[in-house]
């Protein structure tokens, strides 16, 4: 059965889905963003937790300059990339029960079967981020629940999703691509020189 | 590089000044909870002109110690030093709402 499943699913895409700037769920059938547009596509795998911090670094490198608008975007980078490969490392990971397997900050190794990676592509304006793991959990009611969670303005400390929402605000055409069970993808755009209207905070 | 994360107080006449170092992720969870005892002032400035990134993770850490800080020590805080980002995600995330920017002199 679960080969069956594997099977559809690798030839067909579903539940792709990204967030309209209310945070509200749109369905459609291929990713609003995509790598296919760059000449050269990076891709790196996740073997275990310590290897964060070294692809985080990777990406801040490829983004090369030394004026404002480079550093912002290395920072905006480094942040996403942190927060998918936190989520794709600690929070994606559950039991049978739906409970958390891992607590964040735990060092961890991936079990047998298990994939996370992180793809990436810096033309000099836009910087496409994906990652990837292979448990399928992040469903849109999910994600939308988050969203609304903090588009709540207060300020409590423990809020769940908080690292979506920043990817989600901080992304250009932020997507969710997921196979439930097998395969979720992350992913959008981050412009070296974003006009204020995408980020509400400014 | 990782910056290792650390915490420095300078315990000032009429304040204190909290120097944070590194990024702030769920690695520095253990040094927050040291934070309060090491406060002595009702004023505190907390300072992140060496700070790197700071993730979900440390964004709840730190609207932990800024609400305990002030419930439990009625202390007044500001924040000085935050990079763009850094400033971002305090206005995002409501942490100049409790700690608002410190005025320059």
């Amino acid at each position: 059965m679960i080969g069956i499943l594997q099977k559809k699913y690798q030839k067909e895409t579903i539940n792709m889905f990204s967030l309209s700037k209310h945070g509200r769920v749109i369905c459609s059938p291929t990713p609003p963003a995509s790598c296919s547009e760059f000449h050269e596509i990076h891709e790196w795998p996740v073997r275990s937790s310590e290897d964060k911090e070294e692809i985080i670094g990777r990406v801040e490198r490829l983004i090369e300059g030394g004026d404002t608008s480079h550093e912002f975007l290395r920072q905006r980078a480094a942040l996403m990339a942190d927060e998918m490969l936190e989520n794709a490392l600690y929070c994606a990971p559950r039991d049978t029960h739906g409970r958390q397997i891992y607590a964040k900050g735990e060092k961890r190794s991936l079990s047998p079967g298990e994939e996370i990676v992180l793809r990436c592509a810096f033309d000099g304006e836009k910087l496409f981020l994906e990652v990837s793991d292979s448990w399928g959990r992040l469903s849109p009611e999910t994600v939308q629940g988050y969203i609304a969670i903090n588009l709540a303005h207060n300020t409590s400390a423990d809020r769940a999703g908080r690292g979506l929402f920043f990817m989600w605000k901080f992304m250009k055409d932020f997507y969710v691509n997921f196979a439930p069970g097998l395969k979720t993808s992350v992913g959008g755009y981050l412009l070296l020189n974003p006009d204020s209207y995408e980020y509400g905070a400014i | 590089m990782e910056q290792k994360f650390k915490i420095e107080i300078k315990n000032g006449s009429t304040s204190d000044t909290v120097h944070f170092h590194g990024n702030i992720d769920s690695h520095a969870d253990s040094h927050f909870e040291e934070l309060g005892r090491k406060i002595s002032k009702k004023m505190v400035v907390f300072d992140f002109s060496s700070v790197g990134r700071i993730n979900s993770m440390g964004i709840a850490l730190l609207l932990r110690s800024i609400k305990s800080l002030k419930t439990e020590q009625d202390a007044q805080i500001s924040i000085q030093g935050a990079n763009q980002i850094n400033a971002m995600l305090f206005k995002m995330t409501g942490i100049y709402l409790l700690a608002p920017e410190a005025k320059r002199l």
